[in-house]
């Protein structure tokens, strides 16, 4: 340390010390207290006892929890395919084109409703001889099928209700990646005649490729702790059937009051999604997948 | 392809994309009094200021409005500036291990909600800040201060340390820096972070659903869910134009500031 620096010591630390001090009292000490009281039993009354892995074991043993875990895969799964896609799709179809904002203004729209305002819209599309059903019966289909009562379909139609939202946000993203590409090897690859599939193939995929790790990554997290479109739209419900790991951890928690089984749901979407974070951008971002 | 397939594939999608809208918006005009939930495509009446009155009053919504306002505005204000004072710690104070301490800041994010929700609750309980306006505010704010952190020792880096050096010489003190030219300079990048933390705190459901119950704390989200349940059945179109209302803020104001959004979420999550 040069000697310089010395008189901004303490002035440097009072600077920081808010923010520290709050994301440590707010974030950090509930986030060590949550990890231990899924090592206990404990309902919000008395001490926390100590019974070690048993939430755990538990957690592992019950169907429903499985069932949730499988919920979860499915979001992940389905949000990458429709939004992700979709919005890649549209990035380039609007590329270049004339009018391409105004045409991609519907899509953007949903973005910034709340996940609770998505959910009401298509609860009511949704329900029983609603919207959807109307327009089925135009076209002659008589018995729809239950959308939020049998799973998985229930789960399939709140992943087209996100993607619903989702997809315009997605389309933006790739829009700027797309507008960021150096003109020069486009021009490059158009003089040896490369056009369509071959373009896209040879040229503007790899260099979309670090802002699609970003994309992939913010939908994976994302849709990893999807709660609010399922609470406004099924509750997790009928029983448990529609439920995500985000949605089982609140239920255990604050329905059931089992503090310790609900800290233990919430250990494991923690433990998931870090871990998916990790793998997905290491294997973006190694240096063998530069180009 | 050509331009007017791409086009005309682009303008049939769009349609298609906003039927769930032109569906929200027609039927949450329609006279509860008259509403039928058999005719959701054919637009009957134009009721919608008048439930959108009527909204207010079901649930406490009003009372939500008010405190939703303060929330969304008051936590990213503070957020925006603890963040500010942490970059500026760290880049132009050079604070010792500043990357360490950025990062403790930063980490704060990288974890599902569901991580802290009990903890804050039992906490807040104990505290006597369990749904109160303060208790709100204080989670909002430290919620917000990671991205805010980020954002600000990014922009930071991009400033001269000459700049700080030369008022030095001038005799001023670090907050005066601070204040007087850190800040003034930033101004844009503060904005940006103050708009796209204001949407998150505006849409927050689940720190609402888990921090407060009376009416006047309830983030409006919260109580849009809540009379989801209860008004759901007997009076849909005044739920639908509580939707309206809730959505509209968050819809313009994203809708004229999409771009630094869109950077804003490329940037803050890795």
């Amino acid at each position: 340390m040069t000697t310089h620096k010395t008189p901004y010591r303490w002035s440097a630390r009072g600077f920081v010390a808010p923010g520290v001090i709050l994301v440590a009292v707010l974030l950090y000490l509930p986030l060590l207290w949550t990890v231990y009281l899924s090592f206990t039993r404990y309902n919000g009354l008395g001490t926390p006892e100590w019974v070690g892995l048993d939430n755990y074991a538990a957690m592992f043993g019950d169907p429903d929890f499985l069932g949730s875990a499988l919920n979860t895969l499915l979001w992940v799964v389905g949000t990458l395919i429709v939004p992700v896609g979709m919005g890649l799709a549209i990035a380039l179809l609007t590329w270049n084109l004339a009018g391409g904002i105004w045409l991609r203004l519907p899509f953007l729209i949903p973005y910034a409703l709340s996940g609770i305002g998505v959910g009401v819209i298509w609860s009511f599309i949704l329900s029983s001889g609603g919207a959807l059903d109307q327009a089925l019966a135009a076209f002659g289909i008589a018995d729809p099928p239950r959308w939020l009562l049998d799973a998985p379909l229930n789960t399939i139609v709140m992943i087209v209700a996100a993607a619903w939202q989702g997809v315009g946000v997605n389309a933006l993203l790739f829009t700027i990646g797309l507008q960021s590409i150096p003109k020069e090897p486009l021009e490059a690859a158009r003089i040896d005649g490369a056009g369509g599939a071959r373009l896209f193939g040879s040229v503007l995929w790899p260099m979309l490729r670090p802002l699609t790790a970003v994309v992939v990554g913010l939908s994976i997290v994302a849709s990893l702790k999807t709660f609010d479109i399922v609470w406004s739209m099924t509750k997790g419900g009928p029983g448990t059937v529609s439920e995500t790991l985000a949605l089982t951890m609140y239920k255990e928690t604050f329905v059931n009051s089992d503090y310790g089984l609900g800290s233990a749901v919430a250990v494991f979407l923690t433990v998931v999604t870090l871990v998916a974070s990790v793998i997905y951008l290491r294997q973006q971002l190694s240096p063998k997948n530069e180009i | 392809m050509s331009r007017i397939i791409r086009t005309t594939v682009l303008i049939l999608l769009g349609i298609l994309w906003l039927l769930p809208a032109y569906l929200l918006v027609i039927n949450a005009a329609k006279d509860p009094t008259t509403f039928t939930t058999k005719q959701s495509w054919v637009p009957t009446d134009f009721h919608l200021f008048q439930n959108i009155l009527d909204a207010l009053t079901l649930s406490g919504l009003g009372s939500s409005v008010i405190s939703t306002i303060v929330y969304s505005v008051v936590s990213p204000a503070i957020a925006v500036l603890v963040g500010a004072a942490a970059g500026f710690a760290i880049i132009a104070l050079k604070l010792r291990h500043g990357f360490l301490w950025f990062v403790v800041i930063f980490g704060g994010t990288v974890f599902p909600l569901q991580m802290i929700l009990l903890p804050l609750f039992d906490g807040y309980s104990r505290l006597g800040v369990y749904d109160t306006r303060v208790g709100m505010v204080i989670v909002y704010t430290a919620i917000s201060i990671p991205f805010s952190a980020f954002v600000m020792r990014n922009f930071f880096t991009g400033v001269a340390h000459s700049v700080f050096e030369a008022a030095v010489l001038d005799g001023a003190t670090t907050w005066r820096i601070f204040t007087r030219m850190y800040l003034p300079i930033a101004s844009s990048a503060l904005v940006a972070i103050f708009i796209l933390q204001a949407t998150f705190v505006w849409n927050d459901l689940l720190l609402g659903l888990t921090l407060s119950q009376s009416d006047d704390i309830r983030p409006i989200v919260t109580t849009l869910s809540g009379m989801q349940s209860t008004y759901g059945g007997a009076q849909m179109s005044t739920v639908l134009a509580a939707a309206v209302l809730v959505s509209l803020p968050t819809v313009v104001l994203f809708l004229c500031t999409q771009r630094f959004f869109a950077k804003g979420l490329a940037l803050g999550q890795y």
